[in-house]
């Protein structure tokens, strides 16, 4: 599988890096949104992991632009944030609702074991 | 009565700031931990990278206890002759594992002349180290193509002596960091254009040269921008 990993933390970003690949998956890592859909234009992903707290351009506005085009409507979001669910109980609904978002992930909790079997299960009923 | 009171306000979102800050470190080490366990291969955790993360995670409680000890005394830094150059050339050294970590280059820019500013050596080490860890981090984020550079540097104006650091950070504005200053520690990430997440390093800094009667503004140098602070220079020793 091809994963999109949206990550402003570089250093985090390597670690996930490492476990998707070594789960099999093709890796491709940006640190924002203008540069994920780039990467998104350049190969369609089987699958994308978004952090919301992003520079720049948040997460949820990658959302809304990733969901505006239609080979990208189908493609399964995972997100994975530092945001708290507290923090998030205003938006997880709509993500979840509205722009298709597949699982929410609270990263300090979300061990890799979790990370790769739900970037498994998303693809999987995708 | 009612500045021991915003001050413990303040205190208690530069906490929250810190806290939402510290999970990032916690986080990177929990998972690089994890990673060696998960595929079997103790030789891909990067010992290198815990250490960075536990020594920024460390640095920013210090700076932290520190920006707190002088707001909730209310006291001021006894303020001495200090050498910018020298602080910033120190500031730099200890941070250059860190950003050699996040493939930031740092740039050194002290070249000149400076008189000795009235500061406190430890706090203004303090501010420099926990503002240029926030900002290393920050500037390995930057969704640019652009190399990834941090240059510290010292300059004279007619205000002052100018300690800054500066980066690519499109669309930083001095209006968005006045902002930043009455958000932080209620929203999760109050300055956009610079920092990812809470960037509490920006604010403990800002806390501890404001008890060295400086503080941080949005500053520009050879094209790029960042946060700086302005300092007196010592009269005292200039008629030595």
């Amino acid at each position: 599988m091809h994963v999109l990993l949206i990550e402003p933390n570089t250093l985090l970003a390597a670690t996930y890096r490492q476990a998707l690949q070594h789960a099999g998956h093709e890796v491709r890592h940006v640190t924002g949104a203008q540069a994920a859909v780039m990467a998104a234009d350049g190969r369609t992903p089987d699958v994308v992991v978004l952090e919301l707290q992003l520079p720049q351009h948040s997460g949820l506005e990658f959302l809304h632009e990733f969901r505006s085009y239609a080979e990208w409507q189908h493609v399964p979001v995972v997100v994975h944030t530092l945001l708290s669910p507290r923090q998030l109980a205003f938006a997880t609904d709509t993500m979840q609702r509205d722009l298709g978002v597949c699982a929410v992930l609270y990263k300090p909790h979300t061990s890799l074991q979790d990370l790769l079997r739900t970037v498994r299960v998303s693809t999987a009923a995708a | 009565m009612e500045a021991r009171h915003l001050a413990t306000i303040e205190a208690g979102d530069l906490l929250l700031s810190v806290a939402e800050q510290l999970k990032v470190p916690l986080t990177a080490i929990a998972r690089q931990a994890e990673l060696g366990q998960l595929t079997g291969q103790p030789s891909l955790v990067d010992a290198g990278a815990i250490r960075t993360q536990a020594d920024a995670a460390l640095q920013l409680v210090e700076s932290y206890l520190l920006g707190l000890q002088l707001m909730s005394t209310q006291a001021q830094l006894d303020l001495e002759p200090v050498s910018v150059s020298s602080t910033l050339q120190d500031a730099a050294h200890a941070l250059e594992r860190f950003a050699k970590q996040y493939g930031v280059q740092l740039e050194l820019h002290v070249a000149g002349k400076f008189p000795p500013v009235m500061a406190h050596a430890g706090g203004l080490r303090a501010a420099l180290l926990s503002l240029g860890f926030a900002l290393v981090e920050a500037q390995a984020a930057q969704d640019s193509a652009k190399p990834r550079r941090l240059t510290l540097a010292t300059h004279h104006t007619p205000h002052g002596i100018i300690a800054g650091l500066y980066g690519d950070y499109d669309g930083l504005s001095a209006k968005q960091w006045r902002s930043a200053l009455k958000l932080y520690g209620r929203a999760p990430q109050p300055l956009t254009a610079v920092s990812a997440g809470s960037g509490a390093g920006l604010f403990v800094a800002d806390a501890i040269l404001r008890s060295m009667e400086s503080s941080l503004r949005v500053g520009h140098y050879q094209h790029q921008s960042g946060l700086a602070a302005t300092f007196q220079p010592s009269r005292q020793l200039q008629f030595v």
